[in-house]
């Protein structure tokens, strides 16, 4: 079988949108799954009690299990206790939970690379520790973590392939559906390869220049 | 609860299924990773760039996706592959890409005096490797291999999307038969328990893991991170 370019061309409205899908529901739950590490990451670092061993737990229980059975027990699970989601939302739900995880930690370990002379200087001007982790702290955690943040995010938007093994319809999903009914596998699999390689390298590669960047101040 | 006691024998069956191909996985992953972790180790800069191309390849692009193309893919080259060992292929390549770069690491964690030592007292460089940087470099690469291991098993399950009947699949065969025969939907509490035994597997691993990690570090040598080194 060779590649028919021609029959390519034709899937290319079908895949964009299901590209679209792909954007948008990274684009969501990488946004959630940040405001998930940003308040579990401060949970851990004030030692509220029980909840941070709650967010400890947590982010163990996620990193030492399968992404796809997170999945499923959200899309085929919580139906049965009465949490009904979309498709959409079950899969979104499920990558928030997955990449607020390592989200936490990321933020957990900015947060724990502050220099501790900035914590006593803040108490020493009064700032609370509520204060001190929402104006000095996180503002300094973030930029020492945004680096494995944005790695996480990548990590996101490449698992969202998961995804199709509910039946989304995003890129991948598109593309192993034409598969199954059009058997034509080159052109499909061709593209999944060029389109992955494509967003996960330039973002990777834009998150070492920034990473460049942050540390000029720092550098001699 | 007692849906799970009974239908024991039918998950114990998908364990080993996931463990054997875990097995497998590891044992392949590791001569892939040694072969071209070596080679991204040698001075030529065409033979970095080849190993870095297939390092980044197989962790760039998302694992079902490179399952689903050997696996879909290999009919239209003319040799179908069971199910089993289209999965084992696709986990052994993105595996040996990980461990490629976890041996990388560790030889490069080997402080350079030591290869020249060796160059100096005439060792051929395939004895510098066998006598003196893969030993050391073992040392190192174990904390971060551990943790390859509870990846390797977590990503097993993705043989349930194409039909081996490991850990996952064998759960959701359990969740299919009760709602067929006694026409209840145990999905929550099967999957419940699917989580918690992949928990409890791969958590002892990433506690060595994180222990063989600390002593290393105890005893003066930087052991490979993990972190740096592992891609999900």
């Amino acid at each position: 079988m060779e590649f028919d370019l021609g029959y390519l061309l034709q899937q290319l409205p079908a895949l964009r949108a299901g590209l679209l899908l792909t954007v948008e529901a990274s684009g969501i739950a990488i946004l959630l799954s940040l405001a998930l590490g940003l308040l579990g990451a401060s949970l851990r670092v004030l030692r509220v009690p029980v909840l941070s061993q709650a967010v400890a737990f947590y982010v163990e229980f996620i990193r030492n299990t399968p992404l796809l059975v997170q999945l499923f027990f959200v899309f085929f699970g919580l139906p049965v206790i009465g949490v009904t989601l979309s498709l959409f939302w079950s899969g979104v739900l499920a990558l928030v939970l997955w990449a607020g995880a390592f989200q936490v930690e990321n933020i957990r370990g900015g947060l724990l690379a502050v220099s501790p002379g900035l914590r006593e200087a803040a108490r020493a001007l009064g700032l609370g520790r509520a204060q001190y982790l929402l104006l000095v702290g996180l503002p300094l955690a973030v930029r020492i973590g945004l680096p494995a943040m944005l790695n996480t995010g990548v990590s996101l938007i490449k698992n969202s392939a998961y995804l199709s093994a509910i039946g989304v319809q995003e890129f991948s999903g598109v593309a192993f559906d034409r598969i199954a009914s059009d058997f034509r596998a080159f052109e499909m699999l061709a593209v999944l390869l060029v389109g992955y390689l494509a967003v996960v390298l330039s973002l990777s590669a834009g998150v070492r220049l920034l990473e460049h960047r942050l540390q000029a101040p720092f550098r001699r | 609860m007692s849906l799970i006691l009974e239908n024991l024998p039918l998950f114990f069956i998908g364990l080993k299924s996931t463990l054997l191909l875990a097995a497998v996985t590891l044992a392949a992953a590791t001569l892939i990773g040694v072969f071209f972790g070596t080679l991204g180790s040698l001075k030529p800069r065409w033979l970095r760039a080849l190993v870095a191309l297939y390092v980044e390849t197989f962790r760039d692009i998302p694992l079902i996706v490179t399952i689903f193309a050997i696996f879909f893919g290999a009919p239209f080259l003319g040799m179908p592959l069971e199910p089993f060992p289209a999965v084992a292929l696709g986990l052994s390549l993105w595996g040996g890409a990980n461990a490629a770069e976890i041996v990388r690491g560790g030889i490069a964690s080997v402080a350079s005096g030591q290869a020249e030592a060796a160059t100096a007292l005439g060792l051929r460089l395939w004895q510098i490797y066998l006598l003196v940087l893969w030993p050391q470099a073992l040392r190192a690469v174990l904390p971060a291999y551990t943790g390859l291991l509870a990846l390797i098993i977590q990503s097993t399950s993705l043989g349930a999307l194409v039909g081996v009947t490991e850990f996952l699949k064998a759960g959701g065969l359990v969740i299919e038969r009760s709602t067929v025969m006694l026409g209840i939907n145990p999905a929550f509490e099967i999957y419940s328990f699917v989580l918690l035994v992949y928990f409890l597997l791969c958590s002892i691993l990433t506690t060595l893991s994180r222990r063989l990690e600390r002593r290393l570090a105890s005893s003066g040598q930087r052991p490979v991170a993990a972190r740096d080194a592992l891609q999900l």
